[in-house]
């Protein structure tokens, strides 16, 4: 599925877009399928802003967004659904996790959007891998935010996908989980031969990536 | 799986109390509106059935009542026949055809001596309520038919027969009897063989076959000029109708016997049933605007999980029908309560009617349970709109 981007300008961003030179803001860009497209994005140049809107959490914004030639902006509730669905994942940076589901009902609550796709095992599998096996029958109001943090990679990807959209997914995790995290995520995207667009304050090398950009 | 899931995120956190508030509302507005729905067709069976049709009760003669003003004048025009002809609660109209000469009968037999004068009606056969198969008469036939009154015999049994020392007669005795009917006018005198063929419960006249009282009229009367009715019978539906019984108090025309009495008893029934259904319209629409509120509020409380639900990718509808499940299978279960608990009144209706001798269905009508449907889908559009409404506003203020 390709993904072009064209003049994008949120209106909450109208006047700080005007002062730098963005690689994306009001710029034509497009990402072909499969690409691993890493956003580096300083405080406060809207990485969060750009996520949202290419997951349509919002609709403020002129330009627009286009998942092989079908415009978000003008998708209904059903076709948003389908696309959330099987087509696009997503880790948001405030997780947004149920606090009173057990952590496993928050992935299973996803996974059973799409059931046949992922088995239950699979679940309990990628836990043991992020080392969250013993936490899944706790309420998430009581987990850590690094715990959380793992439950909604899992919740991720759990789901069929063309684009996983990450708004810094590791900003709680050390070393060890993060090294796990992308073995996972990487994986996950090699076996669906899905791209990635991952959001981070600085350059990394977590995965290898085929565009860098700066917002 | 998932609606377990759901089950245990959308909760019903608007408070039980109100939930169950608004079900005994709505239960007792369904009983109401099926109690008006049941007490309509039980009247109309009472009205229609043939267990009950009174054989009177479709049939009446009308006349103008006579006053001093129309003393000589009582006959029926043109215009006002056919207006009588167009009502929507008459079926049909038949003209009572009245002899116009002179006629007697008289015993043949010496045994039992009797004469008096007497005069004749006639009616189309569809209105008579007598089945005979000698209800024919030609210049060639054996003797005249008639049928007469059963109260001219409820007379003669048991009022003239004891003042003048007579046998009482039993209707098949009078059936069997001949006697000479004479008659008389425009100089000319005949006299024939008339025997009683049956009684009528319906007009009280003598009633001769059409032909026989063409004939004679044309023989016998005077002037040859066609007379206008004055008496007409009248077949309806519905003699109860209050429409009717109006009609003939405007038109200045009055019926025998008290036929329209149902005409009371219809009134009351109206009156009982729209009070009923009434209440019952008014229960529903503050039931449904509970109810309606108790879906805005419950979907309120649960804004950001529906809000976080529709972002993993559910779709609103399937978010609908989650939430029309859990509402509306109450409501259910509320219409079926109402059909049981209405089903149970008429059959102790029923049960005490019937030793009355008013015999009503022990079931509740094909059109109860049509109503409890219909109030059912009214139920069911009324959720199902407030449901789809408060998502979109929940989505809407993200």
């Amino acid at each position: 599925m390709k993904l072009e981007l064209e003049q994008l300008n949120p209106y909450s961003l109208k006047e700080k877009i005007g002062l730098g030179s963005s690689a994306i803001w009001n710029q034509s860009i497009s990402f072909d399928p499969s690409t691993y497209v890493k956003v580096e994005a300083p405080s406060g140049t809207g990485k969060t802003t750009l996520t949202h809107l290419l997951y349509r959490v919002r609709t403020d914004y002129t330009g627009s967004i286009r998942y092989d030639q079908i415009d978000i902006k003008n998708c209904d509730d059903d076709e948003l659904a389908g696309l959330r669905t099987n087509k696009i994942s997503i880790v948001f940076q405030d997780l947004r996790l149920f606090p009173d589901l057990s952590a496993k009902e928050n992935i299973e609550i996803k996974r059973l959007l799409a059931p046949d796709y992922s088995s239950k095992e699979l679940i309990d599998e990628m836990a043991e891998q992020l080392g969250v096996s013993s936490i899944l029958e706790q309420k998430i109001r009581f987990c850590s935010y690094g715990e959380q943090q793992r439950i909604a990679i899992i919740r991720a990807l759990m789901q069929p996908f063309e684009w996983i959209i990450l708004d810094e997914p590791f900003s709680h995790l050390d070393q060890k989980n993060i090294h796990h995290s992308v073995q996972l995520i990487d994986a996950a995207c090699k076996k669906r031969n899905a791209g990635m667009i991952i959001m981070g304050l600085n350059k990394d090398d977590h995965f290898q990536y085929q565009k860098e950009l700066v917002l | 799986m998932l609606e377990q899931l759901l089950k245990k995120l959308i909760k019903n956190s608007a408070g039980q109390t109100k939930f169950v508030m608004a079900l005994i509302g709505l239960s007792v507005a369904i009983v109401l509106i099926l109690s008006a729905v049941q007490l309509q067709s039980n009247y109309f069976e009472l009205l229609h059935s043939k267990n009950n049709q009174d054989s009177i009760a479709n049939f009446l003669v009308v006349n103008k009542a006579l006053t001093d003003q129309n003393v000589g004048a009582s006959s029926l025009s043109e215009s006002q026949l056919s207006d009588l002809k167009s009502q929507p609660f008459i079926e049909s109209i038949g003209t009572l055809t009245s002899s116009r000469f002179k006629a007697s009968i008289q015993s043949n037999s010496s045994l039992f001596p009797f004469y008096t004068d007497i005069a004749f009606e006639s009616v189309p056969e569809e209105f008579i309520d007598v089945s005979t198969n000698n209800w024919h008469w030609d210049e060639h036939a054996s003797y005249l038919p008639i049928i007469v009154p059963n109260q001219f015999l409820d007379f003669y049994n048991f009022q003239y027969s004891f003042s003048q020392n007579l046998p009482q007669l039993t209707p098949q005795v009078v059936k069997m009897v001949s006697f000479k009917v004479t008659l008389l006018g425009t100089g000319q005198q005949t006299s024939m063989n008339g025997r009683v063929v049956g009684f009528s419960n319906r007009i009280s006249s003598m009633l001769v076959p059409q032909s026989f009282m063409d004939w004679a009229n044309n023989k016998f009367a005077q002037a040859s000029t066609k007379q206008q009715p004055s008496r007409i019978i009248i077949r309806t539906k519905d003699p109860g109708n209050p429409a009717l019984s109006s009609y003939l108090k405007k038109e200045g025309l009055i019926t025998d016997a008290d036929k329209t009495r149902f005409s009371k008893y219809r009134q009351v029934v109206d009156l009982v049933v729209n009070i009923s259904g009434i209440t019952g319209l008014l229960m529903l629409s503050f039931a449904l605007l509970i109810f309606s509120l108790f879906i805005q509020l419950t979907i309120a409380s649960c804004k950001e999980e529906i809000a976080l639900l529709i972002l993993l990718g559910n779709a609103p509808k399937s978010l609908g029908k989650f939430l029309m499940k859990r509402f509306f299978s109450a409501n259910i279960w509320i219409v079926i309560v109402g059909i049981v608990v209405v089903s149970i009144a008429q059959y102790a209706l029923y049960s005490w009617l019937i030793d009355k001798q008013i015999i009503l269905s022990p079931y509740i009508s094909l059109y109860s349970i049509a109503a409890a449907f219909l109030l059912l889908l009214v139920i069911a559009w009324m959720n199902y709109s407030s449901i789809q409404k408060y998502i979109r506003l929940q989505q809407a203020t993200k």
